[in-house]
């Protein structure tokens, strides 16, 4: 791991934080996720979390890549304000409560909103898919939520949707580490040649 | 030296970094809050211009444009930088109200509240506070509890302050609070007890008996913080105040005894609170002779407390405040000339005539190097001096004069004018000076509002003085002078002279004619209205018309004619449907209060107008024509109280009962009225009230149309209110699940009486004329024997019968009662009343003039 290392050291210090939207349906588990990829010394004690109004900012650091988060609120009266991050956004981490199958199609909606707003639209932003509570009872496979949210028809950007367990932490750091991996690819295309 | 050539380089060089910062760069440069890493300097910077701009106010930003800035300004969430954030604070907080979407920074701020930076935690508290709203409220409730309570003085203060803001408009939740409040007031810090304080009395404000306990508990177990302290103070007087009785004398001695606290500012408050209080002179003593020791303290404060405290008082017990005297004197000579103003005058209102002339002097030494307030509390102790004594009113007025000429703004003018006014108008001696001071300041007025003032009252004195020619040249020079307005005002005032002096109408006439070339169309119409009346010649025309002009109530007016065109633009408009304007009540002035607690006067029309908007068709009754004083309906102490108000209209009555509902464990529904009316009166509609909460005061509106002849108008109402009960939980209001039950709650019996139809004023001082000028129309008359024993009760009962002023009674032994007024629908009349003592009883001659002589009837009636 020297290369690596040594990109990290050399991304730590050269290159800000990569800003990611963390994005979902209410109660689909994003604050919660977040506060499980905190450093175990910064993590609030485990309690029930209230819903998000509007937004919050965690930092975290993965592979080599500093993250800031920005935690919007999915709440319906709130998700208009989404549009406003898309801009300035490196990544966009999409949560969905897998086993919510009769608002799948809600979430698909909203998906398929962001990926045609023209500040999304034909940029090469990685978009990862948390198929979260997969340990819940009744949870689709990842695989059934990503034909459920027409993930196979996005084109213009890397995609990839993992399991995950926001509560235990599971998957969740696969996911993230897919994630980094994407982003110094595509600001670092030489590190690899 | 040198240190004074650095402050004038400063000067010099520095001038304002901010000025001539332009909103749109600025919004351009908060762009760069998107950028990261932020840069906290620069932000902070950006941030600093967007607030001044804000506070500025000269350029004002757009919903958009705000919420622009606002959104951008969140980004900098991200940087941890500890200045930083509390600039973001203070800007989420001036941007919170011109922006969209604010409620997004919610969780930002609920996080930073409750995190471990101790720097964070109360300016976002704040900050929080200013961006929810009532529905919002709820989530952040839990944190705000743990705040109020937090161990962190600021952190505590902050919630508490942003508690006290939020009961605006959430009383209700804020109420839930109070627990977490009750036990910071026992904090140990001062402020966080003091805002506690507040917070749980500002929750207790509707409640009088919780009050009571909240006070009686405090003043035992005395508070440490002398702030609380100061406030405990307050509401201890207004509880006396609200309670004469000797259930308030624990109250009293309470505040007594804070006179002797260690801070000066709770002894302060306590001598204010007592001198306040009404009381007599003797109980005064004590708050007394604290004053008068802060007179004679080292720091300037506390003079100026002690001299403007007895200032205020000496309107109300001059003699308590002339022990004070010598004290005074050694202050007129005090550096700080806000004390030394106050002083001279206080003197100069207890002081004996002899006095005066010394004490003018001295106030002239120092008048030029004392600021506008005081200058107008020296015109008010001027003016006070003019009543008092009358003699001195050469000098006075020259005084006055002469500090109309020296520079000052409007407000301080107006005090002078209002000075030499009312100088004029109490002094007939002293007349002709005054107007002439008068004529001589609007040579040079740049007032406009000020100067037209002046030209009304030469208007109407002028004319009644022994040269009124010398005051047309004054006010003709205006019209060649001045603007619009006050060549209007001149047109006007000239046109007075030409109706009241016959031998000088020919000079008025060219001067009109003149008139008629202004540019102006306002001075163009009242010249040629009035050359039209004054060639008339038509002696009663000129008076109705330019003497003796009608004014009507302008918001009332206002409001009529809306209606007017809303509901029957075609026909003409009725002037006499509205009131005119009431007679200016006696002046309270500062003078009998001494903190200056200045309602708004309104004439109860305009209050209840917008009330009664409210009732579907409304408009179709025309104008209000007179609302009658309320009437209680129930004891005062019972679970219901009901209120009439008696709107008249020309053809209707609206009789609005205004219930309060003062058990706060039921939830009245469907409240209604059920009306007896007397035989030709008709129900026209009811408006009920659907919901009558606890102390939420609710009304029902019942429409009456009048019978078709006036005199059947008299009669007796009995009236039942019906409504359905349903309990409810007394904290959160809802009530318990199921039906409620039908109830009613009898009423007292009210009447319709002549007072309350009639617009009646007393007889002005050319009454005789007016009486003898309607001997043509239908007179009734007839010989009454009252029943009362004492001519003046009697003539007071009349007059209360006829709806009639005090004022409206003449006479000693005879007592002569003349009056006259208007007549729901426009009727006008006349009335006059002989009273003699006759044998044990008294007799009573009553006549009444009138065009419609079933008017003239039904006053006789009236007190028959």
């Amino acid at each position: 791991m020297g290369l690596l290392d040594k990109l990290s050291v050399w991304l730590g210090r050269g290159r800000a934080e990569v800003t990611v939207l963390v994005l979902g349906l209410d109660n689909s588990g994003k604050s919660t996720l977040l506060q499980a990829l905190r450093p175990p010394d910064a993590r609030a004690p485990p309690q029930h979390a209230a819903p998000t109004v509007g937004q919050t900012q965690e930092h975290f650091t993965s592979g080599g890549v500093a993250f800031s988060a920005w935690d919007v609120s999915g709440a319906p009266r709130h998700r208009a304000l989404w549009e406003r991050h898309y801009r300035r956004a490196h990544a966009v981490i999409f949560v969905v409560d897998s086993a919510d199958h009769l608002r799948l199609v809600v979430a698909r909606e909203e998906l398929e909103l962001l990926l045609a707003h023209p500040d999304m639209f034909g940029r090469r932003v990685p978009l990862l898919v948390f198929a979260n509570k997969h340990d819940a009872p009744h949870a689709l496979a990842p695989m059934q939520v990503a034909a459920a949210l027409g993930l196979e028809r996005i084109t213009d950007k890397p995609w990839h949707i993992c399991a995950s367990c926001a509560l235990s932490g599971a998957g969740l750091a696969d996911g993230v580490a897919w994630l980094a991996r994407q982003l110094r690819d595509a600001h670092l295309p030489h590190a690899h040649t | 030296m040198s240190f004074k050539r650095d402050k004038k380089e400063e000067e010099d060089s520095g001038g304002n970094p901010y000025q001539n910062l332009d909103k749109t760069i600025i919004l351009q440069e908060a762009r760069y809050f998107n950028q990261s890493p932020v840069n906290p300097r620069k932000c902070s910077l950006i941030l600093t211009k967007i607030l001044y701009l804000l506070n500025q106010g000269d350029q004002k930003f757009t919903t958009q444009e705000a919420t622009e800035a606002f959104f951008a300004t969140t980004k900098l969430f991200q940087s941890k930088d500890v200045m930083l954030r509390r600039m973001v604070y203070l800007c989420i907080k001036e941007l919170s109200t011109l922006a969209q979407d604010v409620i997004i920074v919610t969780s930002s701020l609920t996080k930073d509240m409750t995190g471990k930076e101790d720097l964070y935690r109360a300016a976002a508290i704040r900050a929080l506070c200013s961006i929810t709203d009532s529905t919002m409220l709820q989530a952040i409730e839990r944190y705000m509890k743990q705040a109020i309570v937090d161990k962190n003085p600021a952190v505590s203060s902050a919630a508490l302050v942003s508690a006290l803001h939020l009961s605006s408009t959430a009383p209700d939740l804020v109420r839930r609070w109070a627990n977490e409040a009750q036990e910071a007031i026992s904090s140990d810090n001062a402020m966080v007890s003091y805002h506690a304080l507040g917070v749980v009395a500002g929750s207790k404000r509707n409640d009088k008996l919780s009050t009571v306990k909240l006070v009686t508990r405090l003043a035992r177990a005395p508070l440490k913080s002398p702030y609380a302290l100061c406030h405990l103070i307050r509401l201890a007087a207004q509880l006396v105040e609200d309670d004469d009785s000797d259930a308030a004398q624990p109250y009293i001695e309470f505040i007594e005894c804070c006179l002797r606290h260690k801070s000066e500012m709770v002894i302060y408050e306590a001598a204010h609170a007592i001198v306040n209080l009404r009381k007599t002179a003797r109980d005064l003593a004590p708050a007394v002779s604290v004053l008068q020791l802060f007179c004679g303290s080292s720091k300037a404060s506390l003079r100026l407390a002690g001299a403007r405290t007895l200032a205020r008082l000496t309107a109300k017990h001059p003699t308590a405040v002339a022990a004070c005297a010598v004290d005074l004197e050694n202050l007129i000579s005090d550096p700080n000339r806000s004390v030394a103003t106050l002083a001279v005058t206080t003197l100069l209102a207890t002081g004996a005539e002899s006095s005066v002339d010394r004490l003018m002097k001295q106030i002239s030494s120092f008048v030029s190097e004392i600021s506008d307030e005081f200058k107008i509390v020296v015109v008010r102790a001027i003016r006070r001096l003019c009543t008092k004594f009358p003699r001195k009113h050469q000098s006075l007025a020259a005084f006055l004069a002469g500090m109309l000429r020296d520079e000052g703004g409007l407000e301080y003018k107006a005090a002078i004018a209002d000075a030499i006014i009312a100088l004029v108008e109490e002094n007939a001696e002293a007349k002709e000076t005054g107007l002439a001071h008068l004529c001589e300041f609007i040579e040079d007025c740049e007032h406009t509002a000020l100067a037209v003032r002046i030209l009304h009252l030469l208007g109407r004195e002028g004319p009644k003085s022994r040269q009124p020619s010398r005051y047309i040249r004054f006010i003709y020079n205006r019209v060649i002078l001045e603007s619009g307005p006050v060549r209007a005002a001149a047109v006007s005032a000239v046109a007075q002279f030409g109706a009241q002096r016959p031998e000088l109408l020919p000079n008025i006439r060219v001067l009109l004619a003149r008139c008629q070339l202004d540019e102006e169309d306002e001075v163009r119409d009242r010249a040629i209205y009035y050359s039209a009346i004054l060639d008339t010649g038509d002696q009663q025309l000129i008076n109705d018309y330019i003497v003796n002009v009608p004014k009507p109530n302008p918001v009332l007016l206002e409001k009529a004619l809306r209606d007017h065109l809303a509901t029957t633009p075609d026909e003409p408009f009725n002037l006499l449907t509205v009131p005119a304007e009431e007679e200016r009540k006696e002046s309270k002035e500062a003078i009998v209060e001494i903190e200056v607690r200045k309602p708004v006067q309104m004439s109860i029309e305009e209050i209840y107008a917008e009330q009664l908007a409210v009732i579907p068709g409304i408009e179709r009754l025309g104008p209000v024509f007179k609302t009658n004083t309320p009437v209680d309906l129930t004891e005062a102490e019972t679970e219901y109280r009901v209120r009439l108000l008696k709107h008249v209209y020309a053809r209707h009555v609206i009789l609005q009962f205004e219930c309060v509902n003062t058990l706060s464990d039921q939830l009245l529904e469907q409240v209604h009225v059920r009306l007896d009316v007397p035989p030709e009166y008709e129900i026209k509609s009811i408006v009920p009230c659907q919901k009558l909460a606890y102390d939420k005061p609710g009304s029902v509106f019942v429409i009456v149309e009048y019978p078709c002849a006036f005199l059947d108008s008299l009669g007796t109402f009995g009236a039942t209110l019906e409504f359905v009960v349903r309990d409810c939980d007394p904290n959160t209001g809802i009530p318990d699940p199921g039906e409620g039950y039908a109830d009613s709650y009898p009423l007292e019996e009210f009447e319709m009486g002549c007072s309350d139809q009639i617009r009646a004023r007393a007889g002005s001082d050319d009454w005789e004329q007016t009486w003898e000028r309607a001997a043509n129309a239908p007179e009734a008359s007839d010989t009454f024997v009252l029943s009362q024993n004492d001519i003046n009760e009697a003539a007071r009962a009349v007059c209360e019968h006829l709806g009639l002023p005090k004022a409206a009674v003449v006479g000693d032994a005879v007592k002569d009662i003349r009056g006259g007024g208007i007549f729901r629908g426009g009727a006008p009349v006349l009335v006059r009343a002989r009273l003699a003592a006759a044998g044990g009883g008294v007799t009573m001659k009553l006549a009444a003039r009138s065009p419609r002589e079933d008017v003239a009837q039904l006053l006789l009636a009236a007190v028959g």
